[in-house]
């Protein structure tokens, strides 16, 4: 069997053997529902569009699936070492590139059950809209590489720092980072900086897509660059996951 | 040759960690590395294991460098690193058919069956490993280590944890791998008894450097005096006369005869021809230092030094 889909097996199982990986569903779940009502039933927010709605719960989604890559990404090899469990893996004849992909094996399990479980929510709240369809798609194509990113960017760290406490809290202050246009102003965001910001970030170029495609309805071609970021940002980060497993200090 | 090592020098953040390892192993042989906490042993092997980079000096693993050709080394040799840990939530089989996998091999049950029962494991298979008690998960530890054959196998402190009989049966195993199967055993060890029972060749390093590396029985010999015995003789015997060629009358007191050894006479010998003599030999002491003296000896002239 390849050595990727064997450690993404070990992940996976680890993951949902564990109580670790079903409480992240059920912190998951409990979060959705609560959207979903708050959507439904607050007099404020329930005044919003249908399509703002799917946008709003789009958002959460991957910002949700990129911390839950944060949090498994960080443990994935600085949890190994401080469990004592990485040197075997070392000496096994696995090469660094095959532990990282098997690794991020069992984040793409975790996304993909995350991506599942949120699918009734999008369809609770955007049912009566007209986007739905496009929501989820677009939800799959730009959310999977955000995510998976995040998750290949907190292995990286792991493997740097060998510890997985410094780790997820570096992880978290880039998520934060980058999630910032969320919570800045929309003048901010106007500006030169904060639009370069807008640009390259590719948390914000997900955002502005699902903007673009459920509220405004543009097609996939107006999509092209802020698509190129996603997968730049994936790639990007890979790299720096390889590297920084390679050069890891025992 | 398994294992050639010469002037291994390392620094680990700017603090000298090896400074002139050299080690020397052969095909069947068990060496056993000895030196005081902190004198640079599991370095050592994690520059040998191809964990970690030397800075300078020769490093060649079953004829390979393990840096460049870690994939190739690792595919061949069996490691027990001490404190290294296991999947909790998996049961030994279950670990051992993952881990075989991850060497390209597919156990078999019966071959499963075999290699848990020579570790003495098959009774607990199927229990989760975080059950397991630390002799247990040595025990498994050394299973993962043979799972790929290997031709050279690499112990960091593996009776740890074992009590006197599971020592024993570990020790049997290793003996028979090295005798049978011709596999060379490098042993990592503060347990000076496993040393004096299994290893051929030592070597003792202290403060990164190898103060000390040769056959035991000869460094034993020349070290600690281990040629000298004393012998008690029946009163009506006769102690004159010439002596065996290799046998020295050193002195005689109280009823006992000190007699020195010459290195290559093998003291069995010795005794045949004494008795041939008309010694009526009634009892055999020997002088010598054992392992522990001669450790104690080498590493406490390095500090004093």
């Amino acid at each position: 069997m390849n050595p990727i889909i064997l450690i993404a097996s070990k992940e996976s199982g680890e993951l949902l053997g564990s109580g670790r990986g079903l409480g992240w569903l059920l912190a998951l779940s409990v979060i959705l529902s609560v959207l979903a009502l708050l959507l439904v039933s607050n007099t404020e927010l329930s005044l919003l569009d249908n399509a703002q709605v799917v946008y709003m719960v789009m958002g959460t989604i991957t910002a949700l699936g990129g911390l839950l890559a944060l949090v498994l990404g960080s443990d994935a090899i600085a949890g190994e070492k401080e469990r004592g469990t990485l040197i075997p893996l070392l000496l096994t004849p696995l090469t660094t590139t095959q532990m990282v992909l098997g690794k991020m094996g069992g984040q793409v399990v975790a996304w993909v059950l995350m991506y599942a479980l949120s699918l009734p929510y999008l369809w609770a709240v955007g049912s009566s809209g007209q986007n739905l369809v496009q929501a989820i798609a677009y939800l799959a194509l730009f959310g999977t590489p955000v995510v998976l990113g995040f998750g290949f960017y907190a292995i990286g760290l792991s493997a740097r720092f060998g510890n997985v406490r410094t780790a997820l809290l570096a992880a978290l202050i880039t998520l934060m980072l980058l999630a910032s246009p969320l919570l800045i102003g929309p003048s901010l965001r106007q500006s030169t900086l904060g639009k370069l910001f807008d640009m390259v970030n590719p948390f914000s170029a997900a955002l502005n897509t699902f903007d673009s495609v459920v509220i405004d309805s543009q097609p996939f071609s107006m999509q092209l660059g802020r698509f190129s970021v996603t997968l730049i940002w994936l790639a990007l980060t890979l790299w720096f996951a390889r590297r920084s497993a390679q050069a890891m200090e025992i | 040759m398994l294992i050639e090592v010469a002037d291994l020098k390392l620094s680990i953040h700017a603090n000298p960690v090896l400074n002139g390892v050299r080690l020397t192993m052969q095909e069947g042989e068990i060496y056993g590395l000895l030196g005081p906490n902190g004198a640079g042993k599991s370095t050592t092997l994690s520059v040998l294991t191809g964990l970690r980079a030397a800075d300078s000096g020769k490093v060649n693993v079953l004829g390979l460098a393990p840096m460049q050709q870690k994939r190739e080394l690792h595919g061949k040799l069996g490691v027990l690193a001490e404190d290294s840990g296991f999947y909790g939530w998996m049961s030994a089989h279950g670990y051992l058919h993952w881990m075989a996998r991850l060497y390209g091999r597919e156990l078999s049950a019966v071959e499963m069956a075999r290699r848990l029962e020579q570790v003495g494991l098959n009774a607990a298979n199927r229990q989760a490993i975080k059950t397991y008690s630390r002799g247990m998960k040595q025990r498994l530890g050394l299973a993962r280590a043979l799972l790929n054959d290997p031709q050279l196998l690499i112990l960091d402190e593996p009776t740890n944890g074992l009590d006197p009989r599971g020592r024993r049966e570990i020790h049997d195993v290793l003996l028979e791998l090295s005798r049978e199967h011709g596999v060379g055993i490098l042993l990592c060890t503060h347990l000076l008894d496993d040393v004096d029972r299994l290893c051929s060749r030592i070597g003792i390093i202290n403060q990164g450097k190898t103060l000390l590396e040769g056959v035991l029985a000869e460094l034993l010999a020349d070290k600690t005096g281990a040629n000298r015995y004393r012998l008690r003789v029946a009163a009506s015997s006769a102690t004159s006369g010439t002596l065996p060629q290799g046998v020295k009358l050193l002195a005689q007191e109280g009823g006992w005869l000190h007699l020195d050894i010459a290195p290559g006479v093998h003291p069995d010998a010795a005794w045949r021809e004494l008795f041939a003599l008309g010694w009526g030999i009634t009892e055999i002491r020997s002088e010598g230092g054992g392992l522990e003296e001669l450790y104690l000896n080498i590493t406490e002239t390095e500090v004093v030094a």
